[in-house]
């Protein structure tokens, strides 16, 4: 049987299909203006990459924060309860994760079925999400798939004291007119969105074996930054930013 | 339910209801929290109506405060220093956080209210030489009040008016005993609509509604069930919140607000002396975290509500920038771990509400209970 989740993120859309409770294949798109034309979208083209049609998918689960614009789903679920199945589903020993999307950042504590037993999420503020760092590369003219391998060129982090996006950006960008190397303010960004990411993590005690999902846990940099910060090791899967849509998919098939 | 249409128009325009009042020639007494000893102020032959934000634009009130002053003291100095207060005939500012106060300082020289007062209430509650001076306090506002109405209380209006707000605050509790055994009965939205309007509407209407709604929802057979929960904090003036816990599939089923069961909490006995009986209810009552009466008073409290409402979880609502709560939070947070009962904390505003994140919390939390 074949089941969908969708996550609609504030900045990429993400689709996974199950099998038989294996994963098929998951897509990303840029969710852009309209959520609902990009989860249609996701959707589509996913399914049109693995050959399956519409109406063999049994359940569909949307989620991310335009969960409530996917009309063709049968059931929402938010993203915190989603990456927690999605990361159980991965890996069952998991029972920490740090999430950091588009514009939220979470810390979430797993039982040993993979139920949320608690949670902690950035408040309004976007600082240590990945929305800083798309901010961040714009400001080094950098693409920001490649602040991550240059981050750890560095030799002494950046200190980056503000933790506000806007203020960081000019504390930045007064650093480049001072000509402080790159690496050195890449890895400086990171360490103060890591500061910001280990307090929600410390807020509800974090248990090991933790796990990195959303978007930035692309960034390598960020990865070993929190690592750091957290002292202990964190496991990243190659389908980090698609654990929402793959959890989605696997509590569609429990429906 | 035509009682509630009544309680939603007065808390959307409380100046109508005071105009209203001035033709039944009772002047309006604002008061800014729930300290504020109405019985006193209705005694005078005022009308007692607690202020809340109409939650307009701030543009007035940014150069006198700082910005670490909460939505409610900021948005009711913007409403009286751009005129929207217009219709009150004075203010009673009793002695809380330190915001409030400084409001006050605020309030003395910059706004023109015929009748002034500063309630000085003692912020320890636990002992005898605070209970006195908490009487001499009431004791000195009734003076106040009753230089303003040029005509003393008696003993005999001040035990009318105190048995007309037990009969007030017994309805809100029964109401609140009724949804407890019944969530549903009445949405959150419209509960929060019956606690406001109680604070704002002519009290001779209060004893009317109130009752009649009691009846009518005493009958309602069982509805649809959801999480039970209850909420702690300062103030809830966001209607928009019941809402988002509703959709969420949650149900409120107390709460310990100062818009809530903290302000009608506590009858007061009829058959005592009155301004004794006055004293041992705002002495003994509920208290708010700007004030002291044991390590141990809130947080059992809570455990208690929580315990009594059978409830699934606890939601704290605080004011963003509310020192008291800010303060207390950790200590009330940790009675309820002890005990196992699952709490999460939102921080709201008056003027933005994040409705997504805050239903993605709220969504979440309901899934964990």
């Amino acid at each position: 049987m074949i089941f969908a989740g969708i996550d609609i993120g504030s900045i990429t859309a993400k689709a996974a299909i199950i099998k038989d409770n294996q994963l098929i294949s998951t897509h990303v798109l840029f969710t852009g203006y309209n959520t609902l034309t990009a989860s249609q979208k996701v959707f589509e083209e996913l399914l049109s990459k693995v050959n399956i049609s519409k109406n063999e998918v049994k359940t569909i689960i949307s989620t991310g924060y335009g969960r409530n614009s996917v009309d063709f789903a049968d059931k929402a679920l938010t993203e915190i309860i989603c990456h927690g199945a999605g990361a159980h589903f991965l890996n069952p020993e998991i029972r920490g994760i740090i999430d950091v999307g588009g514009q939220d950042s979470k810390a979430i504590l797993l039982d040993n079925n993979g139920k949320v037993t608690n949670f902690s999420m950035n408040d309004k503020c976007a600082a240590g999400t990945g929305r800083f760092l798309e901010v961040m590369a714009r400001a080094l003219e950098l693409d920001l798939d490649l602040l991550g391998e240059i981050s750890l060129k560095a030799d002494t982090p950046a200190n980056i004291s503000s933790i506000c996006t806007v203020f960081a950006e000019s504390e930045v960008i007064s650093m480049i007119a001072k000509q402080e190397k790159r690496e050195n303010i890449i890895a400086g960004i990171h360490e103060s969105a890591a500061a910001r990411i280990a307090t929600l993590a410390a807020k509800i005690k974090i248990q090991e074996p933790v796990m990195m999902t959303g978007g930035v846990a692309k960034n390598i940099g960020m990865v070993k930054a929190l690592e750091n910060r957290l002292k202990c090791q964190i496991l990243v899967t190659d389908s980090a930013q698609e654990n929402g849509a793959i959890g989605a998919a696997v509590l569609a098939s429990t429906l | 339910m035509q009682e509630l249409k009544i309680f939603h128009e007065a808390i959307q325009n409380p100046g109508s209801v005071a105009l209203k009042m001035k033709e039944k020639k009772r002047k309006t007494i604002g008061y800014l929290c729930s300290y504020a000893p109405e019985e006193l102020i209705y005694a005078a032959g005022f009308h007692p109506m607690r202020l809340f934000s109409s939650k307009a634009e701030i543009n007035l009130a940014e150069s006198h405060l700082q910005a670490y002053c909460c939505s409610l003291v900021r948005g009711i100095l913007e409403d009286s220093l751009s005129g929207k207060l217009d219709y009150l005939d004075g203010t009673v500012f009793p002695h809380t956080c330190d915001s409030i106060q400084r409001l006050s300082d605020i309030w003395r020289i910059k706004t023109k209210y015929e009748f002034f007062a500063d309630v000085i209430m003692p912020a320890k509650l636990n002992t005898q030489s605070a209970k006195n001076y908490m009487r001499d306090v009431l004791i000195k506002f009734t003076t106040d009040l009753e230089k303003a109405c040029g005509e003393k209380i008696t003993r005999s209006a001040l035990k009318k008016s105190i048995a007309k707000f037990n009969l007030i605050k017994t309805n809100l509790k029964k109401l609140y005993e009724l949804r407890s055994q019944n969530p549903g009965i009445l949405k959150g939205a419209d509960i929060h609509a019956i606690v406001k309007g109680s604070m704002i509407m002519d009290r001779d209407q209060l004893v009317e509604l109130l009752p009649a709604i009691v009846s009518k929802v005493s009958d309602v057979s069982a509805l649809d069930q959801g999480k039970r929960l209850v909420l702690s904090g300062s103030i809830c003036d966001s209607p928009d919140i019941y809402d988002i816990i509703e959709q969420a599939g949650g149900v409120v089923v107390g709460d310990d607000l100062c818009t809530g069961q903290r302000w009608f909490d506590g009858k007061i006995p009829e058959n005592e002396e009155p301004m004794e009986a006055l004293t041992t209810r705002y002495f003994e009552r509920i208290v708010c975290p700007a004030k002291h009466s044991s390590t141990i008073a809130r947080g059992e409290n809570i455990v208690k509500l929580a315990k009594q409402t059978e409830a699934d979880g606890v939601i704290f609502i605080i004011l963003k920038f509310c020192d008291p709560h800010g303060f207390d939070y950790p200590y009330m947070k940790e009675f309820l771990d002890k005990e196992g009962i699952k709490n999460i904390l939102i921080e709201i505003d008056d003027h933005s509400l994040n409705s997504g994140q805050l239903s993605t919390r709220l969504e979440t939390f309901m899934h964990m209970i």
